[in-house]
């Protein structure tokens, strides 16, 4: 019996390498592909997931509704302490109301006498957000529409009051929104009553640092932060959020989109936003600097 | 189909399930703020708890699969950590039979030292190509969580799913040992 089963064993053995010789080889290469192009296997994985999500969609809402309520439940235990704090709040709302009242007449008035029209390109889509990321090195989340919807790269989103990222992988019924503070992300900004132009960099923590900045001693905290336009990545004057200081002396940001509970996400359509269509065009100008202006202005065949 | 290997699919079947069922819960948008906490990769500490115990349960072609549709699903790059898991499967298993006769205690420092060499492999590999690998402190919580909820994860195969090493007397189908 133990001799047959040795025997067996030595037809089976060098089957089983060479499958995993060839596993191994199927995955490094995917992962290598994946390297040197990644937009074409992210359009992989955005199809991969358009799949299979909206399947499990019918389970995540009633379970992400349960662990919610269960949750507001858990807050009612200090309903006494959160109750005085919203009257607290409310005094002082009513106050910043009464302001906004009057300056929106004032403005309603301004903009009368000038003939001002509003831009009317900044229109919004809504989506619900169906998940997460699912990995707490990556700070994204997955909306309902998609590019049936009219979806494009690069637009950006916002919950009710302030910037939340930036679409990116975009499949028929579902896109991605990578956000402000995922490691990837680099959102030009201007700092409000200064005018400082700075980087907001996404480093994986709920306050992400600003940088680039010019002179840090002109900002102090509290300023307003808002998207600048620069380089065509988001339209001007999104509202991002509020200067903040951590205790190192850093300065940070104190993002106004409510990030512990979305449920809701704008997507401003952008037409004016740059696309980009193959790899390099992030990287290189779009006529190669050795070209002369009279080959650039030639007429393509 | 005789019962061996009804129980055999039904088990295979069985591991996809739970696997569809782990990632669901990764994937509940409950809070999309970051934070410094993560969650024990427990699909990892399944497949390695599985094939220590019953490698039919787990043949390589199904780990490649369900790894690659984690990596897919959870924006990790596609096929670095599939090849990392694959391979570092395929040695427990390699070892299983030797491992027989070995305590928890040990199995338990084996699959501490696999995670964390594969880890480290992982990082490795993506400092190399310039890619982000991530804060070093999440992922060293992460495996440290994963390492803590590993017998919770071999206790509910044992005593749930009956997911247990052969005993002496098994054959398998042909009628071999097992």
């Amino acid at each position: 019996m133990a001799k047959n089963g040795t025997n067996s064993e030595d037809y089976t053995t060098p089957l089983r390498r060479l499958l995993l010789a060839v596993v191994i080889l199927c995955l490094l290469g995917l992962f290598f592909i994946w390297r040197i192009d990644s937009p074409r296997v992210e359009r992989f994985r955005a199809a991969v997931i358009d799949t299979v999500i909206p399947s499990f969609d019918w389970a995540m809402a009633p379970v992400t509704a349960t662990v919610n309520i269960v949750r507001d439940f858990r807050s009612y235990q200090r309903i006494y302490e959160q109750n005085q704090e919203l009257r607290r709040e409310l005094r002082q709302m009513t106050a910043w109301k009464e302001a906004a009242l009057q300056l929106e007449q004032e403005n309603a008035k301004l903009r009368d006498l000038n003939n001002v029209r509003l831009d009317p390109r900044l229109t919004y889509i809504t989506g619900v957000v169906l998940a997460d990321s699912g990995s707490p090195f990556r700070q994204s989340v997955l909306i309902n529409v998609g590019s049936r919807d009219g979806i494009v790269d690069g637009w950006a989103t916002m919950d009710g009051t302030g910037l939340v990222g930036r679409i990116s992988g975009v499949g028929p019924n579902t896109s991605r929104v990578i956000m402000l503070t995922d490691a990837t992300s680099r959102i030009p900004a201007t700092i409000q009553p200064s005018g400082q132009r700075a980087l907001i960099v996404g480093d994986n923590t709920s306050a992400p640092p600003i940088d680039f900045l010019e002179s840090p001693d002109q900002v102090r905290p509290g300023d307003r932060i808002v998207t600048s336009g620069d380089g065509d990545v988001f339209p001007p004057g999104l509202l991002i959020g509020q200067v903040a200081q951590d205790p190192g002396g850093r300065l940070r940001t104190r993002l106004a989109a409510d990030y512990e509970r979305l449920e809701f996400l704008r997507v401003l359509r952008d037409h004016g936003a740059r696309r980009v269509s193959n790899p390099s065009a992030l990287i290189l100008p779009e006529t190669p600097p050795g070209a002369t202006d009279a080959a650039a202005a030639e007429p393509e065949q | 189909m005789d019962s061996g290997a009804l129980q055999i699919w039904g088990m295979r079947l069985l591991f996809v399930l739970l696997t569809l069922l782990i990632l669901f819960f990764h994937l509940l948008p409950l809070n999309p703020a970051p934070s410094q906490w993560a969650s024990p990769d427990l699909l990892v500490a399944m497949v390695f708890a599985w094939a220590v115990r019953r490698p039919e349960y787990v043949p390589i072609l199904l780990v490649t699969g369900v790894m690659l549709l984690a990596d897919m699903m959870l924006q990790r790059p596609p096929g670095l950590w599939s090849v990392l898991v694959v391979c570092a499967t395929e040695w427990l298993k390699s070892r299983e039979r030797r491992q027989r006769e070995t305590t928890f205690f040990l199995e338990w420092l084996t699959f501490a030292g696999t995670l964390i060499v594969i880890t480290i492999l992982y990082r490795a590999v993506m400092m190399v190509l310039i890619l982000a690998p991530g804060a070093l402190m999440l992922s060293f919580v992460q495996v440290m969580m994963t390492i803590a909820i590993y017998p919770a994860v071999v206790g509910v195969s044992y005593f749930i799913f009956g997911v247990r090493r052969s005993a002496p007397g098994d054959m398998d189908r042909l009628g071999r040992t097992l």
